[in-house]
C-alpha cells in the first residue's frame, strides 16, 4: 500500500503541473509585491528603494488600522455566520418534501454578479425611497437612518448584503459535505431509534467538521482581502468608515498613485492571512481525522 | 390484562401529541422555508423588473414595481449593440475550459495531498492556501508584464490560465475535507487488487467525490463567468472579451444606462442558472452514485 | 452675431507643479524631432496601425461614439495606409487600465487623459509626449484660450483638450414657482431659499457626495466667493495655507448648509447617479454640476419634456463682504487626448489627434451635446436656449478655477476628497479640514 501510495512519479505527475502553473501566475506577482514594497512608486516613473520605510509608515497608519478592524470584523461575522448557513444546509439536506427545489432557489443569488447585488441592496438601502426605509416608514419608524451615509452604520449596513451574497456558497459546500455522508450510515443509525437531530448532532456534525473547519479559513481569508460590493456601494465612505485593507490598497495605488505603499499593504494583508489561516488551523486541529468506518 | 388496557390510550395520547407537535414544527418549517424562498428568488424578480425600466423609473419606482410600458427595447438595444454573441462565446468556452481544468487538477493535487504519502505534501499544500492571500488588485501589473513578456497579452491564454491559477487554491480547500474524510479501507481493497494510482483515482476516488466535484465545478463556473477585472486589464480586443464587459458598454463617462445594464446581467445570468439547475441535481447524483460504491 | 468664445480664462495653479509657470505653449522648441518628420509619413505606401484606447462606448455614449467612428472612418479614408484601432472601457475601468499598462510601458499611441494632477506623474515617467507642434500648427488659435495650460507641465502642452465644462447650479423653476421663489443673487437669499424649501418639506439641494468631487464643488465655490479666486488658488497650490479666514468661513459655511439640511438625506452614501435622479424627478429642488449635464435638461428623451422646460440654472451667490466675483466660476477642460511618448507611430499618432481635435469640435455640440475646448461658432449651429445662455456666461467669465481635485496631485487630491466627504459629514471641524489640506498638499 504504502508503495503504491508513494510513488514519486505519480504525485510529481499530480502535483507538479499545478504547482508550476500557481508558481508562475500567483507566486511571481506575490514575490513582486513584496518586491515593489520596499519601494518608493507611483506605478509609472522609476522605482527608488527605500527598505521598510512603506511598513513603518503603515504601522503607524491610523487609516490602515481602522480598515483591518474593519476587515477583521467582517471576518468574524463570516466565521460566525457559517453556523447559521450549516444549520440551513442541514434541514435541506433532510428528507423533507421539496427539499431539492427550496436548495436551488437557496443557492440562486449566489450566481449574480458583485455589479447585480450592488445596485440591488443600493436600492434597499437608499435613504429616501429604499426598500427598508419605506418598510420602516410605514410601520411607524420617523426618519429611520440613511444607512450608507452614517458612519457607525455604514459597515453593519454593508455586511448583510455581504454575508448574503456568500451564503449560497457556504450552504452549498456544507450540502455536499451531508450529503456525501454514505446513507448506510444513516439507515443504520436510524435503525437503531436515533432521532433525526440525533443523527444531525452524532453523526453528520462530526463528519462534517473536517469541512466546516476549512470553511472557516475561507471565510476569513475571503473576508480579510474582500473588496467587491463595499467598493461598489460605498467606496470605503463616508470617510473611510467601510474602509477596508483591500480597498485602502486600491485607493493608496491607483487613486492616490503610491504603488509603492499599496503593494505593502497587499504584502502585509497576505501575511495577515497568513497568521490567521495558521492561528484557526492550530485552534480547530484535532488529532483524530475523521474517516467512515 | 388491565394494566395493558391502561397503558394503551396513555400511550396513544402520547404518540397523537408529539404527532400533532411535530406536524406544528413542519409547519412552522415550512412556513420559514418559504418565506426565506421568497427572499431568495427577490433578486431574481427584481432583475427583470429592473431590466424593463429607463433610468427614470429605475430610480424613480419601487424596486418592485413593474413600469407602465415595460422596456423590452432594453433588450433590443442589448443584443444589437455590437459584438454580444462574440463575447457570450468567449464566456460559455472560457468558463467552461477554465472550470474543468480548475476542477480536475485541483481534484489531482488534493489526492497526491490527501492520500498519498510523500515528504513535503504538508508544505505544498502550504503554497497552494497561501496562494489564495493575494489581494487581486496587488496581481495586475506584475501579471500584466508577465503576460506581455511572454506574448500571452490580448490573449484568451492569459484568462484561462488566470482563471485556473487563482480558484484553484481555494477548490482545493473545498475538496481538502472531502478528501480526507474518504474511507481508508476502498484504497486498501483497491491496492490489494493490484489497482495502480491512476486506476484507483479515476476509477474509485473520482466518482466517490462527484457531488463535492459538482459543488466546486457551479463555484467556479459562476467565479469565472462573472470575473471582468482580468478581462479588462488583459484583454484589448473585442475578439476575445467575455460578457462581463458588456456591462461597461452602458457606462458613460456622464451617465449610466441602467435598464440596459439590467437586460445585459439579465440575459447573462440565464447560461449560467439554466447549468447551476443542471449541475445542482448532480451533486445528489454523484453522491448515489458513490454510495452504491462505498 | 458671431458668438466666438475666447476667454481670458484663468486656469487656478495650472499644471500644479510649484514653481512651474509655464503657459509657453509655442516657445518651447520641440525637442523630439517632431517637427522634421511631420508630413514626411503621409507618403500612402506603409501600413500604419494606430491604437486609440477612449471611454466612450456605443451603448450609452451614443452621441460620442459615433463622433468617434465618423471621425475614424474619415480619418482612415483620407490616409488609406492607417488603421485605428479602438479599445473602450468605462471610466474607472479605463484609470486602472491606464496605470497597468503605464507601468508595463505599454500605453495606447493614442489615449483619453484628464488635466493637471492625473497627467503629471505620466509626464514625469515620461510617457506622454508633447503636443506643443501641435498647437503651432494647424490648431493654432483654435482652442478657447487657458484651455490647453491645464495640460501644461513645466512649459510643454501634454494632451489636447476635448471637453470645457462650468458648473452652474440648475434649479427647477416649478419648484421655485410654486414656493414663490426668486433666484437668489446673494449667499443671504439663498440661505432664506433654502430654509423655505426646507420647511415646505422639498429637499433643496441634490448632492451625492460618495462621489466626493460633487461636494468639492460646493466648497470651492464657497471659498471663492468668501476669499476669492487668489487666495483659493494660492492654498491649492500649496503657496499659501488652507487657514486663511476666507477659506475658513467657507468650510464653516459648508457645515451649516449641512445643519439647515440643504442637502438631501445621506447624501454623504448617494452617488451622483443617484442624487441626479432626485433631481430629475423634481424631488430635489437644486443641483450644482458640470455643463456635461445639459443634454439631460434639453435634448434626453428619455427624461420628461415637461421637466426639461423647468429646468433654468443661476450662478452661485455672491457672499456679503466676500472677495469672490459672480462671474468667477469653478470648471475647466475635461479630458483631453495624450500621445504616448514611445509609440512607434509618434507623428501617424499626432496627426491623427490633430484631425480628431478639429473634427471633434465641430461636431461634438450637437451630436453629443458635449462643449468642446476648440471655439464654436455658435450663431450657426442651432442650440438650445440653455446651451446659449452658459456659452455667453463663459464669455463673460472673470475667471475659470479648475476643479481642486484634478489640480491637485494624486494623493493630495484623495485627502481634499476625503476630507470633503468628512467635512459634509461633520466629521472633521473646519480647523481639521484645514491642516490636513496643508499637510497633504505641502508633501
Amino acid at each position: 500500500m504504502d508503495k503504491v501510495l508513494s510513488n514519486k512519479k505519480m504525485i510529481a505527475l499530480y502535483v507538479l503541473p499545478s504547482l508550476l502553473l500557481i508558481l508562475a501566475i500567483v507566486y511571481i506577482p506575490i514575490v513582486l509585491t513584496a518586491y515593489y514594497g520596499l519601494h518608493e512608486w507611483n506605478g509609472i516613473g522609476a522605482m527608488k528603494f527605500v527598505g521598510l520605510d512603506n511598513y513603518q509608515e503603515l504601522l503607524k497608519d491610523e487609516t490602515f488600522w481602522k480598515s483591518a478592524w474593519h476587515s477583521f470584523m467582517l471576518a468574524i461575522f463570516s466565521g460566525v455566520s457559517l453556523i447559521l448557513y450549516l444549520i440551513v444546509a442541514i434541514v435541506l439536506a433532510a428528507r423533507i418534501k421539496g427539499a431539492n427545489i427550496f436548495r436551488k432557489i437557496y443557492l440562486i443569488p449566489m450566481l449574480l454578479s458583485s455589479v447585480a447585488i450592488a445596485q440591488l441592496w443600493l436600492k434597499i438601502f437608499h435613504p429616501s425611497n429604499g426598500v427598508l426605509n419605506s418598510v420602516l416608514e410605514s410601520i411607524g419608524f420617523e426618519n429611520p437612518p440613511a444607512w450608507l451615509a452614517e458612519p457607525s452604520i455604514v459597515l453593519y449596513a454593508l455586511f448583510v448584503p455581504i454575508l448574503w451574497q456568500y451564503a449560497g456558497f457556504y450552504i452549498l459546500i456544507y450540502y455536499a459535505a451531508l450529503k456525501n455522508i454514505p446513507a448506510s450510515l444513516e439507515e443504520a443509525a436510524k435503525i437503531d431509534g436515533a432521532s433525526a437531530w440525533q443523527v444531525a448532532w452524532r453523526i453528520k456534525l462530526p463528519l462534517v467538521m473536517e469541512v466546516f473547519k476549512v470553511t472557516i479559513v475561507l471565510a476569513v481569508v475571503g473576508s480579510l482581502k474582500y473588496f467587491d460590493l463595499i467598493f461598489v456601494m460605498t467606496d470605503g465612505g463616508p470617510n473611510g468608515s467601510s474602509e477596508v485593507m483591500a480597498s485602502y490598497m486600491y485607493h493608496q495605488a491607483f487613486r492616490a498613485y503610491d504603488f509603492g505603499y499599496g503593494s505593502a499593504i497587499g504584502f502585509f494583508l497576505l501575511v495577515i492571512c497568513l497568521i490567521a489561516t495558521w492561528l484557526i488551523r492550530k485552534l480547530t486541529a484535532s488529532k483524530d481525522t475523521i474517516q467512515y468506518s | 390484562m388491565t394494566t395493558i388496557d391502561a397503558g394503551r390510550p396513555l400511550a396513544g395520547m402520547a404518540r397523537r401529541r408529539t404527532g400533532v407537535g411535530r406536524s406544528l414544527g413542519m409547519v412552522l418549517l415550512y412556513a420559514v422555508l418559504i418565506i426565506v424562498a421568497a427572499v431568495q428568488l427577490f433578486p431574481l424578480v427584481w432583475l427583470l423588473f429592473f431590466s424593463l425600466k429607463n433610468n427614470q423609473e429605475v430610480f424613480n419606482l419601487p424596486p418592485l414595481s413593474l413600469p407602465m410600458n415595460p422596456r423590452w427595447e432594453n433588450y433590443e438595444k442589448v443584443w444589437s449593440a455590437g459584438n454580444i454573441d462574440v463575447y457570450f462565446l468567449n464566456s460559455v468556452w472560457i468558463t467552461i475550459v477554465a472550470t474543468a481544468l480548475t476542477v480536475v487538477l485541483a481534484s489531482l493535487v488534493t489526492y497526491a495531498v490527501t492520500r498519498m504519502r510523500w515528504k513535503g505534501s504538508k508544505f505544498v499544500l502550504g503554497l497552494f492556501m497561501v496562494a489564495m492571500m493575494i489581494p487581486v488588485h496587488s496581481t495586475l501589473i506584475p501579471l500584466f508584464s508577465l503576460f506581455n513578456d511572454t506574448g500571452l497579452i490580448n490573449h484568451p491564454l492569459a484568462l484561462i490560465l488566470s482563471y485556473v491559477a487563482f480558484n484553484m487554491p481555494i477548490t482545493i480547500m473545498i475538496l481538502l475535507g472531502f478528501y480526507y474524510a474518504l474511507p481508508r479501507e476502498v484504497e486498501e481493497a483497491a491496492i490489494i487488487d493490484g489497482c495502480s494510482v491512476n486506476r484507483m483515482y479515476f476509477r474509485i476516488v473520482f466518482p466517490m467525490t462527484a457531488s463535492v466535484l459538482a459543488t466546486t465545478a457551479i463555484i467556479n463556473m459562476i467565479y469565472n463567468w462573472n470575473e471582468f477585472i482580468f478581462v479588462n486589464t488583459f484583454i484589448s480586443s473585442d475578439a476575445y472579451k467575455t460578457l462581463t464587459v458588456g456591462v461597461q458598454n452602458f457606462i458613460g463617462q456622464y451617465t449610466t444606462d441602467w435598464g440596459a445594464i439590467g437586460a445585459t446581467l439579465m440575459i447573462s445570468i440565464l447560461p449560467i442558472l439554466i447549468t447551476f439547475l443542471v449541475l445542482s441535481d448532480r451533486i445528489v447524483e454523484g453522491i448515489a452514485a458513490g454510495s452504491v460504491k462505498g | 452675431m458671431l458668438l466666438t468664445l475666447s476667454l481670458a480664462v484663468v486656469v487656478a495653479g495650472c499644471g500644479s507643479n510649484n514653481g512651474n509657470n509655464g503657459n509657453a505653449a509655442s516657445n518651447a522648441p520641440s525637442s523630439e524631432g517632431a517637427t522634421e518628420s511631420q508630413g514626411t509619413v503621409d507618403t500612402g505606401g506603409e501600413k500604419v496601425t494606430v491604437n486609440f484606447m477612449h471611454l466612450w462606448p456605443e451603448g450609452v455614449s451614443a452621441g460620442q461614439n459615433k463622433i468617434v467612428n465618423q471621425i475614424i472612418d474619415s480619418y482612415q479614408t483620407e490616409h488609406p495606409n492607417v488603421t485605428i484601432k479602438q479599445e473602450v472601457l468605462d471610466n474607472e475601468q479605463y484609470k486602472s487600465k491606464l496605470k497597468v499598462l503605464s507601468a508595463s510601458n505599454q500605453l495606447p499611441d493614442v489615449g483619453v487623459t484628464w488635466a493637471a494632477g492625473f497627467l503629471q506623474p505620466y509626464v514625469e515617467g515620461n510617457l506622454f509626449t508633447p503636443v506643443d507642434d501641435l498647437l503651432s500648427g494647424e490648431l493654432n488659435g483654435k482652442f478657447v484660450a487657458g484651455t490647453t495650460e491645464a495640460y501644461a507641465i513645466n512649459g510643454k502642452t501634454y494632451a489636447l483638450p476635448l471637453e470645457f465644462n462650468i458648473a452652474p447650479v440648475y434649479y427647477n423653476k416649478a419648484i421655485f414657482e410654486k414656493n414663490n421663489l426668486e433666484i437668489p443673487q446673494t449667499y443671504e437669499q439663498f440661505k432664506t431659499v433654502v430654509k423655505t424649501l426646507s420647511d415646505a418639506g422639498v429637499a433643496p439641494i441634490a448632492l451625492g457626495n460618495k462621489d466626493r468631487w460633487t461636494g468639492s464643488l460646493w466648497y470651492m465655490y464657497l471659498a471663492d466667493r468668501i476669499a476669492g479666486q487668489a487666495t483659493l488658488a494660492g492654498a491649492i497650490n500649496g503657496s499659501s495655507s488652507f487657514t486663511d479666514e476666507g477659506l475658513m468661513k467657507a468650510a464653516t459655511e459648508v457645515q451649516s448648509l449641512v445643519d439647515v439640511n440643504a442637502f438631501v438625506k445621506g447624501f454623504n452614501g448617494l452617488s451622483n447617479e443617484e442624487a441626479k435622479s432626485e433631481f430629475l424627478n423634481g424631488k430635489a429642488a437644486m443641483y450644482m454640476m458640470g455643463t456635461w449635464e445639459l443634454p439631460n435638461f434639453t435634448t434626453n428623451e428619455d427624461i420628461p419634456q415637461e421637466f426639461r422646460d423647468s429646468v433654468g440654472f443661476f450662478k452661485f451667490p455672491t457672499v456679503d463682504g466676500g472677495k469672490g466675483d459672480i462671474n468667477s466660476w469653478v470648471g475647466g477642460p475635461g479630458v483631453g487626448l495624450f500621445v504616448s511618448e514611445n509609440s512607434k507611430v509618434k507623428d501617424e499618432a499626432k496627426k491623427f489627434v490633430e484631425y480628431f481635435v478639429t473634427k471633434w469640435g465641430e461636431q461634438s455640440v450637437t451630436g453629443a451635446g458635449v462643449i468642446p475646448a476648440t471655439k464654436v461658432d455658435t450663431s450657426a449651429l442651432e442650440l438650445p436656449q440653455l446651451y446659449i445662455d452658459l456659452f455667453n456666461e463663459m464669455n463673460k467669465a472673470s475667471s475659470i478655477t479648475l476643479f481642486a481635485d484634478v489640480q491637485m496631485q494624486a494623493s493630495a487630491a484623495e485627502t481634499h476628497l476625503n476630507m470633503i466627504q468628512a467635512l459634509f459629514g461633520k466629521a472633521a471641524t473646519p480647523a481639521k479640514f484645514a491642516e490636513e489640506h496643508d499637510a497633504a498638499i505641502a508633501k
